[in-house]
């Protein structure tokens, strides 16, 4: 049964995943050869700084700067994941997934793992290709002096970063109804956690780099793993009558507001130097997020007597 | 046996269908009909998962299709409306469709486009919307499925096409092995393929018809009476289904031996009988219900 599904799922997703892996190697080859061109690296220079035997991402040295696990590839996972529901959706494949006798937690996870596969593939595949280009650039006589804790730890904060945003633009894409607005919601969200970085960064201060970044990639995959979770059992629960509306769960209006003025009142208020701008949040997020999740008649009266 | 037990669904606070009930067994070739908006696409989209049911269940032969959905694949539905099919080519479908009812007969799915002159490389969404009903139906028949739902077969199709797809319904059901579930709004296009008719009706399953034991009882007449005042035996044990001047068309949906004694007793300048469809047995039944006559 799974073995069809894969099948199925492979018949389906196949030359998207064929045009993701050829728009990520593009990409992939113009970002690192816009790296090489920085470098500046004479015979007896070594490829890579001393961070690179550190465990801690490798950012680059002052000579040549490159990363070992491209921020493209972050957005290729949020990018994969948005898509990946949010076609299923629009293009009706819903409709033959739920009728097709399979379980849909079944159809859930199998989903899921054959998208992770992919995109993970893409990834590497992207990274070689990047590597390769950065190799056929070393200068004669420079030192390739790769070491695996900055490879290893590179690797681990890229990936957990990536299966994050995936998480967060496959589960967005799970309960949004409609693509113009899904786009708004996933980008200024997405956008919004350069914010909460900041913020936490800033809480964690006195901590070193090196452990706010593997804390990083345990909130990462934390968050990713209950956002997949709580996805599956909504998954379960879809009822397509709700297609085209902006939330395919209605229960979730009421929880989905509240969080929307918590966090976004948050983020003004620890960024802020007053409470002035905290104050306005709130006021204007409460106001902006009962007329979106609601919709109420009066709104809708005066929106068209407007239009 | 497939049994839709107790099914209900709400859509926007509003009863969509009620607590709707009924068998279907493989052989029968049954007819769901009642007026647009009346929940007949929503009853195929619960029975079939896309939508998820308020209450009840969809059993195949005592397997709830919610407790063991490997069930659903003898369960085949099409939607019209809302399906993934059109961004690909008419020789792509059967990737699909194979690797879910296990049984999909890809030779005989090539035959009968070739049949109906559909080209293999056509995008389902450059069809025509007729074409696009034919290749439904042929994607129907040649999953194997046993319990087949057909939501307006016919909207769209030529006589010729239609006629054509009311045969090859008929001949798969002669093994007994096949049912279909055939939803129109046009009584007419049931006439002659349903041996059972279901009537939807204000979101519930109003009747439940046997098409041979009603027209066992019922009969349709032409009558024409010496003077106009329309004696009381037509009132009370017929339906008037057309006037025109003196010409007054009726069914009977209880004909007796002695109600034939009566009518004849009054004797008709005219009295013929005439062929009864499935409109006018409805029209019997129901000729009190103003809006269902304006479903045609």
């Amino acid at each position: 049964m799974t073995k069809h599904l894969l099948a199925l799922f492979w018949q389906r997703y196949r030359q998207r995943f064929w045009a993701l892996l050829a728009i990520s190697l593009v990409m992939g080859l113009i970002l690192a050869l816009l790296n090489v061109t920085t470098w500046n690296l004479s015979a007896t220079d070594t490829l890579f700084g001393n961070q690179i035997h550190r465990w801690e991402p490798y950012l680059g040295s002052a000579n040549a700067t490159f990363s070992l696990y491209s921020y493209w590839l972050v957005f290729v996972f949020w990018l994969g994941g948005l898509f990946l529901m949010l076609l299923d959706r629009t293009e009706n494949f819903n409709q033959f997934l739920f009728a097709s006798g399979y379980r849909r937690s079944v159809i859930y996870w199998t989903k899921l793992g054959m998208s992770l596969v992919g995109l993970v593939a893409v990834a590497v595949i992207t990274t070689l290709e990047q590597y390769l280009i950065y190799w056929l650039h070393v200068p004669h006589g420079v030192t390739l002096n790769l070491a695996w804790p900055g490879v290893l730890t590179s690797w681990a904060l890229g990936l957990a970063m990536s299966l994050g945003m995936f998480a967060l633009s496959w589960f967005a894409a799970l309960i949004v109804g409609q693509t113009g607005p899904l786009m708004v919601t996933i980008g200024g969200f997405t956008i919004s956690l350069i914010g909460v970085v900041n913020i936490i960064q800033g809480l964690l201060h006195h901590w070193t780099s090196a452990q706010r970044d593997w804390l990083a990639v345990g909130l990462w995959l934390a968050a990713s793993l209950i956002l997949w979770v709580w996805g599956a059992g909504l998954f379960g629960r879809l009822s397509l009558e709700h297609n085209g509306e902006y939330l395919l769960f209605p229960k979730l209006r009421l929880p989905l507001y509240l969080v929307f003025v918590v966090y976004m009142t948050a983020l003004f208020t620890i960024n802020g130097t007053d409470l002035v701008a905290g104050a306005w949040t709130f006021v204007l997020t409460s106001l902006f997020g009962y007329g979106w999740l609601w919709r109420p008649h009066w709104l809708e009266d005066w929106r068209q007597r407007h239009a | 046996m497939l049994h839709v037990n107790q099914l209900s669904k709400t859509i926007d606070h509003r009863p969509i269908i009620e607590e709707i009930d009924f068998t279907w067994q493989p052989g029968e070739i049954v007819g769901l009909v009642g007026r647009n908006g009346v929940g007949k696409t929503t009853l195929f989209r619960a029975m079939t998962n896309q939508y998820v049911a308020d209450s009840g269940q969809v059993t195949i032969d005592d397997h709830d299709l919610q407790a063991e959905p490997q069930f659903q694949q003898h369960l085949f539905f099409i939607d019209t409306q809302y399906n993934f099919m059109g961004n690909y080519r008419l020789r792509e479908l059967p990737d699909f469709y194979a690797l879910v009812y296990t049984n999909f007969d890809r030779d005989r799915y090539v035959k009968l486009l070739q049949h109906f002159d559909l080209q293999l490389n056509d995008q389902y969404r450059r069809l025509s919307k007729g074409m696009r009903a034919l290749v439904n139906v042929i994607l129907a028949l040649t999953s194997n499925a046993t319990y087949i739902v057909l939501d307006e077969p016919f909207d769209g199709l030529d006589v010729i096409v239609r006629e054509n797809i009311a045969t090859m319904v008929i001949d798969e059901v002669a093994d007994q092995t096949k049912g279909f579930l055939i939803s129109s709004h046009d009584l007419n296009e049931l006439d002659g393929l349903s041996d059972r008719v279901l009537l939807l009706k204000e979101s519930r399953l109003a009747h439940d018809y046997n098409l041979e034991d009603v027209r066992a009882t019922a009969k349709k007449v032409q009558l024409v009476f010496k003077d106009k005042v329309i004696p009381e035996v037509l009132k009370q044990n017929s339906k008037l289904i057309r006037v025109s001047g003196r010409v007054l068309v009726v069914v009977f949906p209880e004909y007796t031996d002695e109600l034939d004694a009566q009518l004849r007793a009054l004797q008709p300048v005219l009295f013929e009988e005439l062929s009864l469809t499935l409109e006018d047995l409805f029209r019997a039944n129901l000729s009190q219900d103003t809006g269902y006559q304006m479903m045609k």
